[in-house]
């Protein structure tokens, strides 16, 4: 169950519109907390759907915010793009209480996108989801050639590497004769 | 669309490696040297072992699978991949091309591209012995575990005598087997033993060799062990001062009669009386009808001692934990 609002901040959201449930609607009151990633569009997620997230969960054990503390201060998750975050709420609400099947069909399909996504759900510690996202990065190469995977993984060859090596070491020769000459000048 | 891989915290980097397949390490590695050594640091590969046979088709024993490195000449078929059923299994393959200095250079390559520790198995296969020498000293260097040896279908006798003395500088941990059948006045004293042997022309293992064996199974054919010897063998077991490990003793000598006795029984030596006994271990052995014979210390034991076409004593030690002897029903004779 996500709700987004666009252009709230962390210090004051915006009430968050809500979607309906796609599970059944729980007997007790379900509590809900907000976060928001860099654009500031504030997402509701359960506290259910968040238990996904071994960081925001520890977060919510730790604070023990009532409803209305949890509406006035979302967590904030400035590293995390707007859009990533979005992904990363929907899969935990379509994961919300059940068990991770095997092979997941619900993962984020973009591509384009497989790198954020990693790095942040690898940030918010959601075990299951980074499992899922790994298998997919490994599987891009699965019967690719070397020169395919060194492409689909843009991993440069040794040649880069060794040119990238010889740049670095210039540049820090060139940075240690500054600070030399700087320290030189200073005890003049 | 590509994903920079390389540029993940190692955590992450270390999470997509664990799921590649040694297939996938290798063509990692023909990417970049940089990239395929941060692979092998990042990468669980410790418990990986290699299998050398030789030839054209080196394995890597990886996560309970079989993967099979096999050369080829045509470039188009370069890193192709199949997966066939072989031994009632599925093996994974892939063509490559061979470096120039050819299986033992690939065998180094693997080594290190993947940080193996342990030979799962290495084996001189049709005559390809120079390769496997060539090997052997390297893992001697290196003090390498070499779990399996086998030394088998040699065009050249002497190839494998000259090989034989490199054993006692090898660490074969868990089996060693020999279908050699080397020159008569050939001599070989094993300095360690692997957890077995095999030996299909065994005329060279005296007595003597025997009696200091730590082998926990046996297995001699063409032995030329006589009742006498076998007997003060057997004698030296029962007091702990012989085959300190056995589990399985299996000899086939043709000096094996019913001239003297062994453990104080001429052969044969089979138990002709009700109720029959089958003995199955662990080793998946079968003895049907052996006599119980006991260690000083008490350990249980069955064996039975054939004379005809191919006299044999064979020999179990119980261990409650993995063996199970049983009586056969009367109305069971005809199945046996």
């Amino acid at each position: 169950m996500s709700s987004t609002e666009q252009g709230t901040s962390s210090a004051a959201p915006a009430e968050p519109t809500t979607a309906p449930e796609s599970a059944a609607a729980p007997e007790v009151p379900e509590s809900f907390y907000y976060v928001h990633g860099k654009d500031k569009v504030v997402h509701k997620v359960s506290a259910g759907a968040l238990q996904h997230s071994a960081l925001i969960h520890g977060m919510i054990s730790n604070l023990g915010y009532t409803e209305e503390q949890a509406k006035a201060n979302p967590f904030p998750f400035e590293n995390i793009d707007g859009d990533i975050l979005q992904m990363v709420v929907d899969w935990c609400n379509q994961h919300k209480g059940k068990p991770t099947p095997p092979e997941d069909t619900n993962l984020p399909k973009q591509k384009e996108k497989l790198f954020d996504l990693v790095l942040a759900v690898n940030y918010l510690e959601i075990k299951e989801l980074l499992t899922y996202c790994c298998k997919q990065v490994a599987m891009m190469v699965k019967g690719k050639s070397p020169e395919e995977i060194r492409e689909i993984w843009m991993i440069p060859t040794d040649a880069e590497d060794e040119a990238a090596e010889k740049e670095a070491k210039k540049r820090a020769g060139k940075e240690a004769a500054g600070e030399t000459a700087a320290a030189a000048g200073d005890a003049k | 669309m590509p994903i920079a891989l390389f540029k993940f915290p190692n955590d992450l980097l270390r999470e997509v490696l664990n799921l590649c397949d040694p297939f996938e390490l290798y063509k990692l590695s023909k990417c970049s040297k940089k990239c395929s050594q941060k692979a092998t640091m990042l990468r669980d590969t410790k418990m990986w072992k290699i299998g050398y046979y030789g030839g054209n088709d080196m394995t890597i024993c990886a996560d309970g699978s079989n993967y099979h490195f096999k050369k080829t000449q045509k470039p188009r078929d370069y890193f192709k991949t199949e997966r066939a059923l072989r031994f009632g299994r599925y093996n994974d393959y892939m063509y490559i091309e061979f470096p120039k200095g050819g299986s033992f250079e690939l065998f180094v390559y693997l080594l290190e591209t993947f940080g193996i520790r342990t030979v799962k198995s290495m084996e001189a296969l049709f005559g390809k012995l120079h390769n496997v020498s060539k090997v052997a000293k390297l893992l001697m260097d290196r003090k390498m575990e070499i779990e399996e040896f086998r030394i088998n279908k040699i065009d050249n006798v002497q190839d494998a005598v000259n090989i034989m003395p490199m054993l006692s500088q090898m660490n074969i941990t868990q089996f060693f087997e020999c279908s050699i059948k080397f020159p008569p006045d050939f001599q070989f004293e094993f300095v360690n033993y692997p957890s077995q042997i095999s030996i299909s022309k065994s005329f060279w293992l005296n007595i003597n060799q025997l009696s200091n064996c730590t082998c926990t199974r046996v297995h001699l054919q063409q032995s030329m062990l006589t009742n006498k010897e076998l007997n003060v063998l057997l004698h030296e077991w029962k007091n702990a001062s012989a085959l300190p490990n056995l589990r399985v003793l299996e000899i086939e000598s043709n000096n094996i009669d019913n001239q003297s006795p062994i453990l104080d029984m001429i052969p044969p030596i089979i138990n002709a009386n009700n109720p029959r006994v089958s003995i199955f271990n662990k080793f998946y052995d079968t003895m049907i009808d052996g006599v119980q014979v006991k260690k000083n210390d008490g350990t249980e034991g069955w064996m039975r001692v054939d004379l005809g076409y191919r006299p044999a004593l064979k020999l179990f030690i119980v261990d409650p934990a993995d063996t199970v002897v049983e009586e056969i029903p009367e109305d069971d004779d005809d199945d046996w």
